[in-house]
């Protein structure tokens, strides 16, 4: 009896937390398809009385949304392609090849995981004008491209695929880069895919960075323009914003739903490792 | 038996992980083209470190390793032309059996055709050709190992090196391992090193056993010489099942006296002339070698039976003698739990006889310990 109340207990707080969490999605969702009038009188009414597709009407007039779903997805790939890339390249360089300071260079890279954005910002800034990357999503995305988490996550999934695979592969010469495409990738995928997965969202979320360096509409990224219609555009037009930010969270939601299991299973991994 | 196989040989090799201690200590080895050698030892010997320096996995720290007479430091791998079986197989588990098997050959770019002519063949008599499209994975532990035997058979290697690769599978199964092995050294003729911590599988495959021990070869020999001669104590109680039995003695007036002083034996001439008179000796014998009566003959000694194992086609015996020591005999008749007291006399030309200060062989020092 008693651990079934004490089932019920936990029931009821982990149903408190979802509805925290999808309440507001709901919120969103829900507003989108009010007007102006209609949510302020009825703010709260999940079902909106009158349904109106008039805000994504009015989003697809004023700006142009595809070009900023265009450049947020291309900004977002590109930066999961390089932090991926060069993760698994510097893992895999940190597993198998030893040379002087290794260790030391291993700990200045996770080190960097540890300095707050704020820091780096301007030096990043000044390097990316000089580079007259500015108004550019190349300019968001390369001072992104290596992460040292992703370095990390990498390594420590790569250690987990038995030595003697690269061994036995080494005896027989073949060499490294065949090894990494051919037997350490495949073998990753899972963790590839649930690591790129978290860095893509992440990146198609990211706003302060974006902001500094692109100034053009015609550049904005979707974080960005989901701030104008907050602050000055939309002025208090909020069922806009909210049409913006229902497009703005379709493709991660899709990505998660795609990858679900890959990311849930990495997830479950690193916490029992 | 016609040979592709190639020479390895070890010249001072040394290995030391952190600087101080050596894993391996100047170690001297040759291995003949088409040899199969068995490096024999305990976990932690050096034997695995030893052949993966072969290998070319590991660096020695010093001296040099020659293969086919070339320093194998300035040999690429294709020059080496090695292959390797792991305890755990080593398979690429994001690939099928056959494409497991073709790897290291379309890497070579050997040509389609040929690498479909030489797997099939190899699959067909690994009994595999069943099972080529799946994976790791979904074999058996069995089937596994032969994958792994087929990979390292694929590339035509010279020198084939084996770490453990059947401590993996069942008894019953390793037996039938243990004859396709001996049967594809019969064919290829390559030069094979093999690595077990088991001494009758090491007994049953290597033409030679280098028996290793605190990253030092203590014997290297044929398993005939392993067994009969051993060249220090070492070696004597690591081959053969059961054991050894290992008791001190003292070398006086021509006899040789149990703790107690009971008269064990009275050696020959050609034995005597290897003892100092008033020593002690360990006493080496092995226990189909200790022969039990059930009244007192010439030469023996009273011992108490205390319990019989019986193994069906023999009956392992230990006995209490000299007071407090046990050995142990094997014999094929003993009457049903006749346990209690018997006579004992050991086989004066199995006998062997240990220094106890160097643990070396009195009678054999200068025989097989052969370092070519």
């Amino acid at each position: 009896m008693l651990s079934e109340r004490r089932h019920i207990g936990w029931h009821v707080l982990l149903l408190l937390i979802c509805l925290c969490v999808i309440v507001p999605v709901l919120f969103m969702i829900s507003n989108s398809f009010k007007t102006l009038q209609e949510s302020y009188h009825s703010i709260l009414q999940l079902i909106p009385s009158h349904p109106t597709l008039s805000n994504y009407r009015t989003l697809d007039k004023q700006i142009n949304i595809l070009r900023m779903v265009g450049n947020t997805f291309l900004m977002a790939t590109l930066v999961t392609l390089g932090k991926v890339l060069t993760g698994l390249l510097a893992a895999y360089g940190f597993l198998n090849f030893h040379f002087k300071g290794k260790r030391v260079v291993y700990f200045l890279f996770v080190a960097t995981i540890f300095v707050p954005f704020t820091t780096v910002m301007i030096p990043n800034y000044l390097v990316i004008s000089k580079m007259n990357l500015l108004n550019n999503v190349l300019g968001v995305a390369l001072p992104q491209m290596c992460d040292a988490t992703g370095i990390m996550l990498f390594l420590k999934a790569m250690e987990r695929v038995p030595k003697s695979l690269t061994e036995s592969a080494k005896v027989d010469g073949i060499p490294d880069r065949r090894i990494f495409c051919n037997i350490i990738v495949p073998l990753l995928k899972p963790n590839i895919i649930s690591v790129g997965a978290i860095f893509f969202i992440n990146s198609w979320n990211e706003y302060v960075w974006p902001t500094l360096i692109l100034k053009d509409k015609s550049s904005f990224t979707l974080p960005l323009a989901l701030q104008n219609y907050i602050s000055s555009e939309g002025g208090t037009n909020f069922p806009l914003a909210m049409a913006l930010a229902v497009i703005m969270i379709v493709p991660p939601l899709l990505i998660y739903i795609v990858f679900q299991r890959y990311i849930l299973s990495s997830i479950s991994n690193s916490g029992l490792k | 038996m016609e040979t592709n196989g190639f020479s390895v040989e070890l010249k001072d090799v040394s290995k030391s992980y952190n600087k101080k201690t050596n894993v391996i200590n100047e170690m001297n080895l040759s291995v003949r083209p088409g040899e199969f050698l068995v490096f024999l030892g305990p976990s932690g010997c050096g034997k695995s470190t030893t052949l993966r320096m072969i290998a070319g996995l590991e660096n020695p720290t010093g001296g040099h390793i020659l293969i086919n007479g070339h320093d194998s430091a300035a040999m690429t791998s294709r020059q080496r032309n090695i292959a390797m079986v792991f305890q755990d197989y080593a398979l690429y588990p994001n690939m099928t059996v056959y494409q497991n098997l073709e790897y290291a050959l379309r890497v070579r770019k050997v040509p389609k055709k040929t690498r479909q002519q030489r797997l099939s063949t190899i699959l067909a008599s690994l009994n595999l050709s069943d099972y080529k499209d799946r994976y790791p994975a979904q074999l058996s532990g069995g089937q596994k190992q032969r994958v792994a035997l087929g990979r390292g058979m694929a590339k035509k290697s010279n020198i084939f090196l084996l770490d453990e690769p059947l401590s993996n599978i069942d008894v019953q199964l390793r037996e039938k391992a243990r004859d396709q092995l001996l049967q594809l050294h019969a064919e290829n003729g390559q030069t094979i090193i093999y690595v077990t911590h088991d001494q009758q599988e090491a007994m049953a495959l290597g033409d030679r056993i280098a028996v290793i021990n605190d990253g030092k070869i203590q014997m290297i020999d044929t398993p005939d010489n392993l067994y009969r001669h051993p060249t220090n104590l070492f070696v004597a109680q690591f081959v053969g099942t059961p054991q050894i039995n290992i008791l001190p003695v003292n070398f006086s007036n021509h006899q040789l006296t149990g703790v107690d002083g009971t008269v064990i034996s009275r050696p020959g001439k050609n034995i005597r002339a290897n003892l100092d008179e008033d020593q002690s000796y360990l006493l080496g014998i092995r226990p189909e070698n200790v022969h039990l009566h059930d009244e007192q003959v010439s030469g023996s000694f009273p011992v108490e039976v205390q319990t019989i194992v019986d193994y069906g086609r023999y009956k392992q015996l230990t006995c209490k003698a000299f007071g407090e020591k046990f050995i142990k005999a094997v014999v094929n008749q003993w009457p049903k739990n006749a346990t209690g007291t018997a006579c004992a006399t050991l086989d004066e030309s199995a006998m062997l006889l240990f220094d106890p200060n160097t643990n070396q062989n009195v009678l054999d020092a200068q025989s097989n310990y052969v370092l070519e």
